[in-house]
């Protein structure tokens, strides 16, 4: 499939997440100069303050996105406010920069006549300092956007929505049409924002300070109006637009949850699926969370109401045990201590087991006569591991493994999500800690090494949701019991690869699934 | 109309205007001069309250400004400086109108008051008005800067170095309509320069600084003719005087006691006088008040030299008056080719003579620096 393809085919889903995430840039940026010009002008006057509040700029511009974001989850969950406000907190060193140098270039002498002829101060910031450092602050806004609309990407990542969404998306399930459907948009949206403020900055410089013969400006006055009034009205409709949907306002709505790998999203779609073909429950979908710890910070601050966790995770991630093999004793552990800790009620596990196992491929494991983890513990010096950051340093992932079979990685390195199957396959790294039902493998062909001293905790998925939220929908119980029975380890495997490597949508696998089984009509 | 009185200002420590009082006359324009650093623009700055004395007190119209609210009494000082004063986002019509539009006066009032602004100082309204100041010249913006101060019709306008960043021709003009300006207007204009012969052509008052004190504050005439000590004289510069010869008064030059003799004496005795004084003429008075004159050729003939001189006076003679300038005393000697003239004042009384010789000592001074102390 080409990229044309993939564009033809999904262009109202890239048109409507363009629009979202112009509309997202659009908060943010507003947001940033609501917050910053006054903070500029403030730090133009008070020089006991320039130094505090530009540091804090600094240094909030020196932190990497990915952790501002994750920074943001604890205090306001996943989703659009977390994001808007790391862009914000992104964008607003450019704009109180430039506002602050756009003030202070200003010739004192001009200052001081203002002051001279009797003009308030509130009369010379609006009517003389303002509109002279009026181009300066918009060359500060211009970078803020531009920077806006690149970070607002990332923060799909929790959950934001926007073009990141596709870019995510395609990074995990290696779909190169995908990321570039949400990276070429992104670019191009980049790009006429930088545009379109370009106009801005210079319409608002007065015509007196621009270089160049005075008609000819006006002219060009008269097409910069244009290009902004075209931008304005585009701005407007993208509100207009996605408010009008947001007004669709169902009584009965959950939330659902999942995480930003092929599985999750799937089981995600299939829970969704399933509720709303059964109930009249309307399905609020947010996949795409990042790991446990974001998923599961949302769910205790209410973002989401539910997800599908693995047990194993449960009992060793969010409990903090070590990792034991028995399913039953996992199982009740995890239902006992997340109702009296989290007051999250765990309903019936499903019948597949998705547990990690350390995945090489067959050349590796017919040069190293590699068929247990017992096998490959004897040659692990001379290999280099590529596993998920979670699996790196989780008791039940790589340090634990290492410990039970003795032995030591040669070196080892951290990778998200799909690309470890690409490194592998490229011999970057030796092995990778595959899930058993994962589709890639059987993309990927690779070898699965048999779990001999039966080291990995059952990973045996189950729906947990806030118990406020079952009272409210009891009805869901059963029709997610059906579901959980049905899905099996061979069922989970076909439907990943329908996804990961014939590029079939997670929702439409998800439905046709279902339809096929006669849960759903 | 504006009075300094004990006004000291100090910044960290040092102190830049020391104890200074003095009063500025109503309608006068002004000049404060002085090198630069020596306080003249802080001086000027507390007039409209940009700077505040550390103490003392400014009273404008015998009001303590301190008792003014900042912001009326701005608007109601005219207020120029170089050209950097124009803003520059602003047409010049948004320019000239920024402070009766912020008062909210009638527009159609103001849009007339700019038109005659506009004439007043020399620029066409329809060509100007919409334009830039950066499409102006040095010399336009000025204007503008001008036409801005009188804007909300103001009675002092304070003007800080306006001219000092033009072209020697342009500035020249921009001080000619200044003056014209002035006398049309009668408005009081406290101007800032370090430019003396800027200071000699526009002002009516000259107050000399250094050094935050006044050195000498008085007419222009009076600075070049009797500069109080070396520093305002070397300020002033010795042979300034010579480029403003109208300052230069018959008083200065004649000499002040002229060889007279009573119209009652005989011919004789008038002789005597003439060989023993040296002089080839004599002054005939009587109560001070000027008969005429005698010359040595004239009487040297009488026979009877017993007669009283008042018989032989000569009555064709020219006067000057003490307020004439060395230029009207050059005048008279040259094209009517006397070689005295006597000075007299409007009630006849004989003041001094001015001679020929007198003259060529006067304008040699230009040329030979005759310090006073070294004659002695």
């Amino acid at each position: 499939m080409t990229f044309f393809e993939y564009i033809s085919k999904n262009y109202m889903q890239v048109l409507t997440l363009l629009i979202e995430h112009l509309k997202l840039t659009a908060i943010s940026v507003g947001l940033a100069i609501l917050i910053g010009v006054p903070l500029g002008i403030l730090i133009a006057y008070s020089k006991n303050a320039n130094k505090p509040i530009l540091a804090a700029a600094n240094i909030i511009q020196a932190i990497p996105s990915m952790a501002l974001l994750g920074f943001m989850i604890p205090f306001l969950g996943i989703g659009k406010v977390p994001s808007i406000v790391a862009v914000v907190l992104y964008s607003l060193l450019p704009i109180i920069k430039n506002t602050y140098t756009g003030i202070e270039s200003i010739n004192p002498q001009t200052i001081e006549a203002a002051k001279g002829i009797g003009l308030t101060p509130m009369q010379i910031l609006f009517k003389v300092k303002i509109p002279l450092a009026l181009p300066v602050i918009m060359a500060g806004v211009r970078i803020a956007s531009v920077t806006a609309v690149g970070l607002m990407t990332v923060a799909a990542y929790i959950g934001a929505g926007g073009l990141g969404y596709l870019v995510f998306s395609g990074i995990r399930t290696v779909n190169n049409n995908q990321i570039l459907a949400g990276a070429i948009p992104a670019c191009i949206l980049a790009l006429l924002v930088d545009f379109v403020l370009g106009a801005v900055e210079k319409l608002v410089t007065p015509i007196s300070l621009q270089k160049g013969d005075n008609t000819e400006k006006k002219k060009k006055r008269s097409i910069q109006k244009i290009i902004i009034l075209v931008a304005t009205v585009l701005i407007a409709m993208a509100f207009i637009f996605t408010s009008f949907k947001g007004k669709v306002k169902e009584e009965k709505v959950l939330t659902v949850g999942a995480k930003d790998f092929t599985e999750q999203e799937l089981l995600g779609n299939l829970v969704s699926d399933m509720i709303e073909g059964n109930t009249d429950i309307k399905v609020n979908r947010k996949f795409d969370l990042g790991g446990t710890q974001v998923i599961f910070t949302a769910l205790q601050k209410g973002d989401i109401d539910m997800y599908v966790e693995y047990s194993g995770t449960a009992y060793t991630s969010i409990l903090k045990h070590p990792p034991i093999g028995d399913l039953e004793e996992v199982n009740n552990v995890c239902q006992e201590e997340f109702m009296s800790k989290y007051n999250i009620e765990t309903l019936k596990r499903m019948n597949f087991n998705n547990t990690y196992a350390p995945a090489v491929t067959h050349e590796t494991a017919k040069k190293y006569k590699l068929e247990t983890v017992s096998d490959f513990a004897k040659v692990a010096s001379k290999m280099k591991s590529g596993t998920t950051y979670e699996f790196l340093n989780r008791d039940d992932g790589l340090p634990g493994m290492e410990k039970v079979y003795g032995f030591k990685m040669g070196s080892s390195i951290a990778i998200d999500s799909a690309p470890r199957y690409t490194a592998l396959v490229n011999k970057e790294v030796d092995v990778i800690d595959a899930f058993t039902t994962d589709g890639l493998l059987m993309k990927f062909k690779l070898k699965i090494l048999e779990d001999d001293k039966h080291f990995f905790p059952p990973y045996n998925p189950f729906p947990i949701i806030r118990t406020d939220r079952l009272e409210e929908y009891p009805e869901i119980v059963p029709v997610l019991e059906k579901l959980g029975d049905a899905l099996t380890e061979e069922v989970m495997m076909e439907l990943n690869y329908k996804v990961d490597e014939l590029h079939q949508s997670p929702s439409k696998v998800s439905k046709e699934f279902l339809k096929k089984q006669g849960f759903i009509k | 109309m504006i009075r300094f009185e004990n006004i000291s200002k100090s910044f960290k420590n040092k102190e830049v205007i020391k104890d200074v009082s003095f009063t500025i006359e109503e309608e006068k324009l002004v000049a404060i001069i002085g090198e630069s650093g020596c306080g003249k623009t802080t001086l000027l700055k507390m007039i409209n309250c940009l700077i505040k004395p550390t103490s003392g007190n400014i009273y404008i119209k015998e009001e303590n400004i301190k008792n003014i609210d900042e912001i009326k009494l701005r608007r109601k000082i005219g207020y120029v400086i170089q050209q950097t004063g124009l803003f520059p986002h602003m047409t010049v019509q948004e320019n000239i109108e920024i402070i009766p539009k912020v008062l909210k006066h009638d527009e159609q009032d103001i849009a007339k008051n700019t038109i005659n602004l506009m004439e007043m100082v020399g620029l066409d309204g329809a060509e100007f008005l919409n334009r830039y100041p950066t499409e102006l010249s040095g010399g336009q913006q000025q204007r503008i800067g001008v036409a801005r101060a009188f804007a909300n019709d103001p009675e002092v306008i304070l003007m800080d170095e306006p001219f000092s960043a033009l072209d020697p021709i342009t500035r020249s003009d921009l001080q000619d309509e200044l003056v014209e300006l002035h006398s049309k207007l009668k408005r009081t204009i406290v101007f800032v320069t370090h430019d003396m012969d800027e200071a000699i052509k526009i002002a009516d008052m000259i107050c000399i600084m250094k050094d935050g004190k006044i050195l000498q504050y008085d007419t222009p005439e009076n600075i070049l003719k009797n500069p109080k000590d070396d520093y305002v004289s070397s300020f002033v510069g010795k042979k300034r005087i010579w480029s403003s010869p109208e300052f230069i008064k018959v008083s200065d030059i004649m000499s002040e006691t002229p060889i007279t003799a009573s119209k009652e004496q005989t011919v004789l005795q008038c002789m005597d006088r003439m060989r023993h004084r040296k002089v080839d003429s004599l002054l005939i008075v009587s109560n001070k008040k000027l008969l005429g004159i005698v010359k040595a050729k004239k009487i040297r003939n009488i026979e009877d030299k017993s007669q009283p001189i008042k018989l032989f006076l000569e009555k064709d003679y020219i006067t000057l008056s003490p307020n004439d300038t060395l230029l009207d005393a050059l005048k008279i000697v040259n094209e009517q080719s006397k070689s005295t003239v006597p000075v007299v004042n409007e009630k006849n009384q004989l003041k001094g003579l001015i001679t020929r010789s007198s003259l060529v000592t006067t304008l040699s001074q230009q040329f030979f620096d005759y310090e006073e102390d070294e004659t002695i």
